[in-house]
């Protein structure tokens, strides 16, 4: 694998991650305590603790996330949730049970790493699929019905997914079209 | 309709009852590990309808780590209890249920 | 007020309606993995609409997103135990169902 081509993950200061996870991690401990302020005391210690577990952890070297491309696979994977529930529920429903389920193959060009199993997780909770298995540069996935999804569909998650981590995936981009 | 949450929890409580017995009955092993899931998001759900409805936000809280632990809990049973209990190679099971 | 109760109550009832499809799923599909497309779509959906429905009679935004972070938690467990347990299922030999015809 070209790893190093692939993971163009912007190094950030150190300064800039730690006061980014300081605020991540504060308004997690504002949620948690449901705003209530005088629990700051042990929040302010909890916090720190997180930040510096995060930091042992998870070096902040983590790929950079792009703002447009979360924004943009938020808004895709949420409404592909919700026509996954829709759909998956009308085939449980119908009179008639007829389903093909199928595996699929599904050859990656996310590279390894957060991205596969972004994907792997995200695929789950689509219409008609369940990722069930990932070796190599291979996804396996499950398909409830053969007529439910298109390698079409499994290629615009992944380009959703290429986004959000700000990558340019090799040659034949998938991600246009198939979607109805 | 302050009463809506409390009948829902009792709904999803009849719902998680008729999904368990499905799920325990097998005929894989695999089919019993969907329980996890079955926690995860039932169990969760019950949780927080009761919280609603008791007026009990600790529940709230427990949801939380219902969550946690569904994950983690899920993640380690795969990885090992079952791993251990793996037949030697021959032993298939039929995944399909024969009625 | 009126018409955040009304919609919290809409919610909440489709919510009970998807569980109530997913558990349907789980007792008609044919074998494991199809009932881990059940478990892990209709029931999250479910799940996301009784989070919403509650988020609107939550007292604060603090207790609303709380309420989120938990559907946020449910939702990458069970993304992952589903994987986790569709890919063991496969590792030991659970061979797919196949369906009849093509």
């Amino acid at each position: 694998m070209p790893d190093s081509e692939h993971r163009r993950s912007a190094i950030l200061r150190p300064g800039f991650s730690s006061l980014l996870s300081v605020a991540l991690f504060g308004g997690l401990w504002w949620v948690l305590a449901e705003g209530a302020w005088r629990a700051w005391g042990v929040g302010a210690v909890t916090v720190i603790a997180a930040v510096a577990a995060s930091h042992l952890l998870w070096p902040p070297r983590v790929a950079r996330v792009s703002p447009v491309g979360l924004a943009a696979f938020l808004f895709f994977f949420l409404w592909q949730s919700l026509r996954g529930g829709l759909v998956v529920a009308a085939l449980a429903l119908r009179p008639r049970l007829r389903l093909r389920p199928d595996l699929h193959e599904l050859d990656l060009r996310l590279p390894p790493g957060p991205a596969r199993v972004l994907l792997a997780d995200a695929l789950s909770l689509m219409p008609g699929t369940v990722s069930a298995g990932l070796a190599g540069d291979t996804l396996t996935v499950h398909l409830l019905d053969r007529g439910l999804v298109t390698e079409a569909d499994l290629r615009q998650a992944e380009g959703k997914v290429a986004a959000l981590f700000g990558l340019k995936l090799s040659a034949g981009e998938g991600g246009e079209g198939a979607g109805d | 309709m302050t009463d809506l949450p409390l009948a829902l929890a009792l709904f999803l409580l009849a719902n998680l009852a008729v999904a368990l017995w499905r799920v325990l009955r097998g005929p894989t092993q695999a089919d019993r590990m969907l329980v996890a899931v079955l926690f995860g998001t039932t169990g969760v759900a019950i949780l927080l309808l009761l919280a609603e409805a008791q007026g009990v936000p600790a529940l709230v809280d427990a949801a939380l780590v219902f969550a946690l632990l569904a994950a983690i809990a899920g993640a380690a049973f795969s990885v090992r209890a079952w791993r251990q209990s793996t037949r030697p190679d021959g032993a298939k099971e039929r995944a399909h249920d024969p009625d | 007020m009126i018409l955040t109760e009304l919609a919290s109550t809409v919610l909440l009832l489709a919510g009970g309606a998807f569980f109530l499809a997913g558990t349907v799923g789980l007792m008609r599909f044919p074998d494991v993995y199809c009932r881990l497309h059940a478990l892990a779509k209709v029931d999250n959906l479910g799940l996301g609409l009784v989070v919403l429905g509650l988020m609107l009679r939550a007292d604060g935004l603090a207790q609303a997103l709380k309420l989120g972070l938990v559907w946020l938690l449910a939702l990458a467990a069970s993304a992952t135990v589903a994987y986790l347990v569709a890919r063991r299922a496969l590792r030991r030999g659970i061979a797919p169902w196949r369906g009849e015809g093509p």
